[in-house]
Parts: structure tokens; sequence; C-alpha cells
């Protein structure tokens, strides 16, 4: 136990390196795009003199390193600072978006990492068989189709010709469970096909890869039923990359569900972002940057650990 | 009705306007404010009913959607603040400027107004509207910093001066005949003296704002206070943005919401098609331009400039891209429609073989040239694809570049020897051609430089009389359809799909969706 | 022939005709397409299958079979590039980790955790709009987004294979860690690395398709299979085969190219 709590120590470190990291990275490329929030706010209507004001007024006049060293300041002084954008400060922006990701996020997750495990475990334990290939082929199939096709395929099919569904998400704030489900169910549904078929294949392949080891043929020999073989013996060794593909799968649910948000209408982190870009929003950018990269770092440290633990050699 | 004589009586009628209709037979209905003209023919149009809510979706939103009429820029800008602000004129049907704000606007120059406030209108929260709200509101955008995208066109209010409790007067710093039509422009709406933060403002408009998030969406509860008699009608508007186009179809039709704009032509079958939707067309003189620089190299040849006026096969994009919404054009950017016309400028034709006359004549044969298209100029990737298998048998080798529409008006537009822009609607051929086509102008993006043509401009600007105004137009028409380094294919029609419940909808060019001020008109029907 | 489909079974050989045809067209599609790309062939638009236009028009009136003939080499070859470079990348740094001390180890993992926890459509949005898009830009972008997720699971299975008792005792006669990594731990993970090498194709595959979704793939009048989905979505209330052909090409070529790379691993 003494070292998960070591390694909780000094991942924590670690993962203010990391954040400093992607800081650095983001704010490096951000200065590689051309044009700045000036100019993208005025857009054709940009003209030097209006352009140069508005640099003033935004203080995009600084050196870059200097409003890099400003940016760190305010954040650890507890301030993400304000958005060029709209002038409202980046913590607003991101409260008011980032439950609502994490609400896609958390109940994709509920859906798909279950199912994909059972998926898994299931075609792992017929392997070899019919069920094995029906199932590997009918999930290949899923992975197949761009999920804006998926995505806009199910809206006509519910929301338009159905009407069961709504085709934009967009939940009141005290949702009925119905008005819930109404609004949820195709932008989960759309991203746990594509997840689904990620974390099924990986469970597969890493349970599979188990049952040829030798203490797998000890078990068998001593006759274990498959089912048991699979559960109780490839499993346990298969958890650390099983958890590695749940993680990776799951951190995109964070940033990578852009076109998820722009074809339902989902405001979301992911829009926030790609809007941060686009309006060259230094201050947004950055926060979403770090948010993505918390995240994330989250995710693998609970991938990690699962793995630690399962894993009785690299428990010592 | 024609345009000579609505300026003939222009100043009695806008004074006239404020006795509520006396002098509607000096001119048609079609001079009239819209809440005016309804009743005036109650037989034509069915009783209003008041109440219920609707979802709004537009084609842009995002975090830098903005509450600050100065700083408007994309659809949902215009939308939200006609739907909060009010202008001193409002545009018509022929996007001539009536009274709004204003009861009365008088000149007899052209170049000093004076304009008469109406008595009792209030701000959302209660402030009535005071002569220094306006004096506010217009000169806010000469500061820089405010960002306003309409600085160019006021720099033209020399001064903005209170000269009595509701009087304001403005000077131009040259004539302008245009001035009601300029104010009507959604940039110049009136708010409140005094206002920099715009998250809360208070406007005098039709609904108050009761949710604003950028990029996320916009609420406007009915102003119970309007002034405007018996408006608006619903209770509540939600505006959202929904960038994908079948996505915004899909919407509508899954009756998530009741009003889009921007349909593209290939699904109007779709939305007419389906039971309880229509379709409102909007001819308009949005343009996408191809921009031949007249300043470098080799795009400065006079003959490669025609033979690439002559490659644009114009029926063909009408037909392919469009879908037949949209209306050929004349290198110009004066819609068919407008009463100033050059109606006998010939019709310059799809003629590869004068193309390729040019070519020769110019030593331009086999030149290869790449043509910078962009999802940001609507239809400008198709239409380089198109130009480029016209140009292959004239002898001129083109290339699309297309680049994304991140960046494009700043780093792209106007600035290669081939790229593509796009125009929205202008109220008047005054702000189209100094914006966009006198020779110092910043958005003149071909660098055409005609001293002829500025010359006409100014003139036509202050003069007074129609018959001579019109000529000067139309000599301004064939010079930029001829020498300048602007071609135009085709004017774009605007394609909004509703909810069929959905009254009170008439198109307005300047945008779709009325214009952007649908707000105070619609009603849903039972 | 028949000794080849006795090892590979029905699923591989379909999944080697799959790849194979979809090869073949992406060397010579352009040459014996029909029609140029770009011409349009027709008035009208969104055409259901014909004699004369085999697979219909599109939104513009050009040839559909035309189209997927000349963008099958971009989707193709972007993809097979990609998921190379991120393969080749991600399991020799995963490797190297693996049996590197901890302090190479640690320094390599969090510089992929950074690079891993930028969305990938973000990082390529900012690539794109920095640098402009350009064939070899998409396949660098591609590459090496999916660089650290090979990484992640190519180092997690050679930290586990190298706790297996042979590796320990290799260890223990005094091999060298390159001996170690290249002739006892990889060829553990060669059959993992290629199931998932064939993911990774799908996902390069898939993730051109999406950033021709925002505007950011392959640039007309260039098109590869994903931009030719999304730019006729106005017909697929019609059921166009404008459509329906792409989706269905990017489909089989993603399970044929998984259906063999799955038959490989079963047996062999």
């Amino acid at each position: 136990m003494n070292t998960i709590v070591t390694l909780l120590l000094r991942r924590l470190g670690i993962s203010l390196v990391t954040l400093l990291l992607v800081s650095a990275v983001v704010f490096l490329i951000t200065n590689l795009l051309p044009g700045d929030p000036a100019q993208e706010m005025l857009g054709q209507a940009a003209t030097p003199e209006v352009v140069e004001a508005l640099r003033e007024k935004l203080g995009l006049n600084q050196p870059a390193h200097i409003r890099y060293l400003n940016w760190l300041g305010s954040l650890l002084s507890g301030s993400p600072g304000v958005s060029l954008a709209n002038n409202m400060p980046v913590a607003e922006l991101v409260a008011d978006r980032l439950p609502r990701s994490l609400m896609l996020a958390g109940t994709t997750t509920v859906v798909a990492v279950p199912f994909a495990l059972f998926v898994g475990i299931v075609a792992a334990m017929y392997h070899g068989r019919r069920a094995d290939s029906i199932i590997s082929t009918a999930v290949m199939f899923v992975v197949a189709v761009p999920e804006f096709l998926v995505a806009t395929v199910a809206v006509l099919i519910f929301a338009v010709e159905l009407g069961w569904l709504s085709a934009v998400s967009y939940a009141p704030q005290d949702p009925t469970l119905g008005q819930f489900l109404a609004t949820y169910a195709l932008p989960v549904l759309t991203l746990s096909l594509v997840l689904v078929g990620q974390m099924a294949r990986m469970t597969r392949a890493a349970l599979i890869e188990q049952l040829q080891q030798p203490y797998i043929e000890m078990a068998v020999l001593k006759g274990a039923s498959p089912a048991r073989v699979v559960l109780r013996h490839a499993l346990p060794n298969a958890v650390g990359p099983i958890a590695n593909a749940v993680a990776l799968s799951l951190s995109y649910l964070m940033g990578g569900v852009v076109i998820i948000e722009v074809i339902f209408n989902y405001p979301g982190i992911a829009s926030l972002m790609v809007d941060s870009v686009t309006n060259r929003d230094f201050p947004l950018l950055q926060a979403c940057a770090m948010l993505f990269c918390t995240g994330y770092l989250i995710l693998v440290l609970m991938a990690d650990t699962a793995a630690i633990l399962s894993n009785p050699k690299l428990r010592k | 009705m024609s345009r000579d004589t609505a300026e003939f009586s222009r100043r009695q009628m806008l004074r006239g306007l404020a006795g509520l209709g006396l002098t509607a037979s000096a001119g048609s209905s079609l001079l009239l404010p819209g809440y005016l003209h309804a009743e005036q023919t109650p037989e034509e149009i069915p009783q209003p009913r008041y109440g219920g809510r609707i979802r709004v979706a537009t084609m842009s939103s995002s975090t830098a959607d903005t509450m600050d009429p100065a700083a408007g820029s994309l659809s949902t800008d215009y939308v939200r603040h006609y739907m909060v602000y009010n202008g001193l004129t409002q545009y018509d049907e022929a996007l001539r400027g009536q009274l709004s704000l204003a009861e009365s606007m008088e000149t007899d120059d052209q170049k000093t107004w004076h304009v008469t406030l109406r008595q009792g209108i209030q701000f959302h929260d209660g402030k009535p509207l005071q002569p220094e709200d306006v004096v506010y509101s217009l000169m806010r955008h000469h500061d820089p910093a405010t960002g306003s995208r309409v600085k160019p066109i006021a720099d033209q209010f020399e001064s903005v001066t209170v000269t009595g409790p509701r009087k304001v007067r403005i000077n131009l710093t040259s004539p302008n005949a245009d001035l009601p039509e300029i104010l009507a422009d959604s940039h110049f709406l009136i708010v409140q003296d005094g206002t920099s933060d715009f998250r809360n403002a208070a406007g005098t408009g039709p609904y108050k704002i009761a949710e604003f998030r950028p990029g996320v969406r916009t609420i406007g509860k009915r102003n119970e206070n309007y002034w405007k008699p018996g408006k608006p009608y619903l209770d509540e508007i939600e505006l959202v943005g929904i960038p994908d186009k079948t996505a915004r179809v899909n919407a509508l039709l899954s009756g998530d919401v009741q009003l889009v704009n921007a349909i593209d032509p290939r699904s109007t079958r779709r939305v007419e098609q389906a039971k309880g939707f229509s379709v409102m067309e909007t001819p308009s003189s949005l343009y996408t331009s191809l921009v031949i620089r007249q300043d470098v190299p080799p795009t400065n040849s006079r003959d490669l400039t025609l033979a690439i006026k002559y490659l644009l096969d114009r029926p063909t994009i009408k037909r392919a891209l469009f879908r037949g919404y949209a209306t050929i054009a004349n290198d110009h950017p004066v819609h068919p429609s407008h009463p100033f016309y050059a109606a006998d400028l010939p019709q310059r034709e799809h003629d590869p073989d004068r193309a390729s006359y040019h070519l020769r004549k110019g030593g331009l044969e086999g030149l290869r040239l790449p043509a910078y298209a962009s999802p940001a100029a609507t239809g400008s990737v198709d239409m380089a694809t198109l130009l480029q298998l016209s140009a292959i048998p004239a002898g001129l080798n083109l290339g699309v570049n297309r680049v994304p529409s991140d960046g494009y008006w700043s780093n792209h537009w106007g600035k290669h020897p081939l790229s593509f822009g796009n125009i929205n609607p202008r109220p008047t051929l005054d702000m189209l051609f100094s914006l966009f086509f006198k020779s110092d102008a910043d958005w003149n993006s071909s660098r055409w430089n005609n001293p002829k043509f500025d010359q006409l401009l100014a003139a036509a600007r202050s003069e007074g009389d129609q018959a001579r105004r019109k000529q000067m137009y139309v000599d301004m028409q064939e010079l930029v359809s001829n020498e300048c380094g602007i071609g135009i294919p085709v004017f774009m029609s605007l394609i909004d799909g509703y909810d069929s419940r959905l009254r009170g909808l008439s198109p307005i060019p300047i945008g779709g969706m009325m214009g952007y001020s649908f707000a105070e008109h619609v009603w849903m029907a039972a | 022939m028949n000794k080849l489909y006795t090892r590979l079974g029905i699923a591989g050989s379909v999944g080697l005709s799959l790849a194979g045809l979809w090869l073949l067209i992406s060397l010579f599609g352009p040459v014996l397409a029909p029609h140029g790309p770009g011409e349009i062939v027709d008035y009208e638009v969104f055409l259901p299958m014909s004699a004369e236009h085999p697979l219909g028009t599109d939104y513009l009136g050009r040839s559909v079979i035309s189209r997927i003939m000349d963008g099958a080499r971009f989707t193709v070859g972007i993809a097979f590039a990609a998921a190379l470079l991120a393969a080749l990348m991600g399991t020799g740094l995963g490797l190297f980790s693996a049996v590197s001390g901890k302090a190479v180890d640690e320094s390599i993992s969090r510089l992929m955790d950074a690079l891993l926890s930028i969305p990938n459509k973000i990082f390529a949005l900012v690539m794109i709009a920095a640098f402009g898009s350009s064939v070899p830009l998409l396949l660098l972008i591609t590459g090496i987004t999916y660089t650290p997720g090979v990484y992640r699971i190519a180092r997690a299975l050679a930290v586990n294979i190298n706790q297996m008792d042979y590796i320990q005792v290799a260890r223990a006669r005094g091999e060298g860690r390159a001996y170690l990594a290249l002739s006892e731990v990889l060829p553990n993970m060669i059959h993992p690395m290629l199931t998932d090498f064939g993911l990774r194709f799908v996902y390069v595959v898939l993730l051109l398709s999406s950033l021709s979704f925002l505007g950011l793939g392959v640039q007309p009048p260039n098109a590869d299979l994903g931009s030719l989905v999304r730019e006729n979505m106005s017909g697929l209330w019609e059921g166009a085969p404008a459509i329906m052909a792409p989706a269905a090409a990017i489909a089989s070529l993603t399970i044929g190219v998984n259906l063999f790379i799955d038959s490989l691993r079963g047996r062999d």
C-alpha cells in the first residue's frame, strides 16, 4: 500500500511539471499562429488603425514572454485571466461548460465501459469460435464509420423521422428523467459506439495474449472452466493494458468530442477550446489545455494504479 | 413606386411619418414601417397571436458573441442586437431607412441633419431615451479602442450634438443623401450613454435579455413596455448557433428549432416536402468575388484580368453551386433589382475564346497561378474548382489553394494575386462602392486605382437630383465591370427555413431572417 | 494461392482481398477513373446509380466513382504512412523506456503524457492554422497524434513482459539491454502491436475524415474518402450513392485491413 501513496505523491509533483510543460508548449504553438485576437475579432473589418488600438487595449503589444509570465503569475494567484474575445472571466466561461462536458463524459463512461469490457471478455472467452468472429466483425463495422456520419444518421432516424429524441442537446437546468434521456441519448449513443470498439478490441487482445501464456495451460490442465480461466486467471494479469486502453478512450471524451458538440450543438469544453483557437484567445486556450491535461493525468494515474494493484510483481 | 419619387418627397415623408401616416398619400405603403403597414391592411394579414416561445438557430456563434452593436460580426450578433436595441431608422423591404427611434430627420443640404427623437421611449431599465444616448452611440465608433466594425463609415460623422431635449444635430464631413439608410445598420443601433460593459446592457428594443452566454445561447423576454403599439408578439425567443448546415436543417425538421438561416440550396426541397415547414428565399446582393490584384504581377495585366472574367461560367455557377438560388451578376456589385442598375451594360458571357485571345495578347499562355479559396468565402472553393476547369482549355493553369476559414480574412483575402472575397449586402450603393472599390479604401481588395471612379463616387454621394445620380452610378458600374480587378459571377439568395406556424416573415434583403430583424415582426399561429 | 487461403482462413482472405483491392485502386485509380475528379459530368446532382454514372453524381454533378478512385490514394497513403510512423516511434520509445532506467522512463512518459493530453483534433486545428494544410503536414500530425497512444500500450506490454521469469533469467545471464529489448521483449509484443497497428490505421482514416468535417483535411479539389462523405452530407436524406459509396469505401478499407491483420495474429 505504501507504494501507492509514494506513487501518488510523486505523481502529483510530476503532474505539476507536466502541466507547466503543456502550458509552455501551448504558448509556443499559439505564438506560431498567424493573426492575433485583434485581427480575428475584426475579421474582414480589420483596418491597421483599429487593429493597433485593439492590440493596445488587449495588452498584445507586450513581448510574448512577458505575456506568458503574466499569465502564469495570475494563474498562481488563482485567476486564469480574462478572455480576450469577450472580456469575460475565463473561470466563468469554463465553469459554464465544464459541468456539461463532465456530464456527457460521465454518462458515456457509465454506458460504454461496462459494455465494452463485457463484449471484450465474451469475445476472449469464445476466442477462435463463431461468437468471437461475429463480435469482432460487428465491432469493426461500428468503428469503421466516421462519427459525424453516425451522429447525423442517428439524428435523422431518431429525431427527425421518429421524433423520439432531440436533435440539439440542450438540457434545461433541472431536467426530468425524460428530458435527460431525450437530450443525452443521441450524443451518448454516438460516443459509445466510437469508444466501445476501441476498448473492446484492446480488452480482447490483452486477454488473448494472456491466454497463450503457460500458466493458463496449467489452469486448463487442472480442469478450470473457460469462464473461470478468463475471469480468474487471465483477467487480473491483463488489467494493466486494459486499464490503459480505457484511460486513453476516456480522455477522448473531454477534448475529442468536438464533432459531437458541433453536431448536437452541445456547449462543452471542446468547442470552447476550438473557439479559443479561432479567436486566438490565449488565456482561454491555456485554461482549456490545462483542464484537458489535468483530466488526462488523473485518468492515467488511475490506470497505472490499477495496473500496479493487479500485478503482484509491480507492487513490490 | 420608383426610387426617384421616394427621394423627391424624402424630406416631407420623413417628417410626415411622425404624424402616423398622415402623409401616406404622398408615398406608397412601401414607404411605411412594417407595423404601420400591418395596421393599414388588416384584411390581408391575419390578426397576430400573442404568446409562445420559439428557438432560432443561426449558422454562427462562438465565444466572441457580443452584445455590443458596434462589434457585431456574425448573424447571431445581428439578430441579438435587433432584438435588444432600436436604431434611429430601420430598413423596409426595399432597404430604405424608415424612421424608428427618430420621429423626424430633416436636412436641406444632405450634410447637416436634424433629428428629433420620439417621445416617451424607455430603455429596459426604465431610463428614458435621451439625445445624449444618440451622441454616445454614434460617436463611440470613432474611438479605435471600441473595435467598431464600421469605423470607416462612422468617420463621416463629423460631429453629433445635442440641440434640444429631444433633438440631435448630425454634421457630416461631406453631404450624404443616404444617412437614413446608414443609421438603420445594426452597428449604429442606439445604446445607453456611457455603456462600456455590454453584457447586461439595456436597449429600447422589443426583447429584454434574460440570459446571454457567448457561444451557448441568448434568451430574450418580451419587453412589455415596448414603444411600438402591440409589439412584440412572442413571450420569449431563444437564440442558438448551429454551424453545421445539415444539423441545422435536422434541428428544424425535428421541431427543436422553429427558424433557421443559411439553408443549403440542396436542402430546400427536403424542407418544403416535410409537412409543416417552409422556405423563404431572399434574393440579395450578397456575393462571392474573385479578387484579381491590380498592383502585383502577374495579375496587374489588364488582359489577364479580362481573361479571368471571361472564364467565369455564370450559368453553371448559378445552377451547379446554388441550384438556381442566385442571380447572374455582371462583375459589378449592383443587383439587377436595384433602381440604379445599369441595365444597358452588356452581360459578360462565359467566352473561352475571348479569354484565350486576351491571354495570347498578354503573352500569358501557360501561366500557372494559384487561387486562394476558403469556406470562409461561401462557395469560393467550388467556384475556384469550376474556374480551374474552364481555364484549362483557354491555356491558363489555375491552381486551387483551399485554406481553412480560420484567419482567412486577415491572411489571405486580397493578400495573393488571386483570392476570393465575400461581401455581405450593404444598404446603399455608396457604402458598397466606398468600402470596397474606392482607391484608398482599406477593403479595396484588388487595389484598383481609378481617379475617375473616385470622382464619380464623391459627386454621386452629394447629388440631390435622382436622374443625374443614377447616371453616375451607371457609369461607376461600367467602370467596375470593365476595369476593376473584381470578378462577380452571381448574387446569392439567402434561404431561411421555418416552422409554417411562424407568421409575419417577409424578406428584407440586407440579410436572412428579415434582415436579422424578425424578432419584433413574427408570431406563432396556433 | 490455396496455401495462402488455408493460412488466412475465410475472414483473412476477405480482408486481404479488400485491402489489396484498395491498394490497387489507390495506385491506379486516377488513371482508370472514367472522368477527372473535378469534372462536372451532369447538371443533375445526387443522381442514383446508372450505367452512365456507376455510382451517381455528387453535390456538384461530378462523377462519384471517379472521385472515389482519385481520393482513395490520399486516405490509404496518409493512413498507412501515419500509422506506420506512429507504430515505429511509439513501439521504439516504449521499448526503450521499459528497458531503460527510471529517469529515462519518467521523462519519456511525461513528454508523451503532455502530448497525449492535448486533444488530437485541436492539435491538428492549431498546427494547420499555423502551417497551412498539406498532405505531408497531415501525415506528420496524425503520426505524432497516435505515437503516445502506441507508446503507452507498448510500454505497458514491455514492462509486463519485462517482469516475466524468462526475462529475469536472461538478465541474470548478463544479456545487454538492447539484446533483451529486441530479442526477448519485442517478439512477445508483436501480436498486440500488430492489432494495434490495424486499429491505428482505422483511427487515422477516421481522424482524417473528422478533420475534413472541421474543414482541415485534404484540401479540394483533392478529396480523401472522408471529405467525400462530408461534402455530400446534404444527400444523406435522399440516400444518394454520393454519400453511401464513400462511406462504404471507408468501411470496407478499414475492415479489410483489420480482418487481414487479425487472421495473421491468430496463426503463424
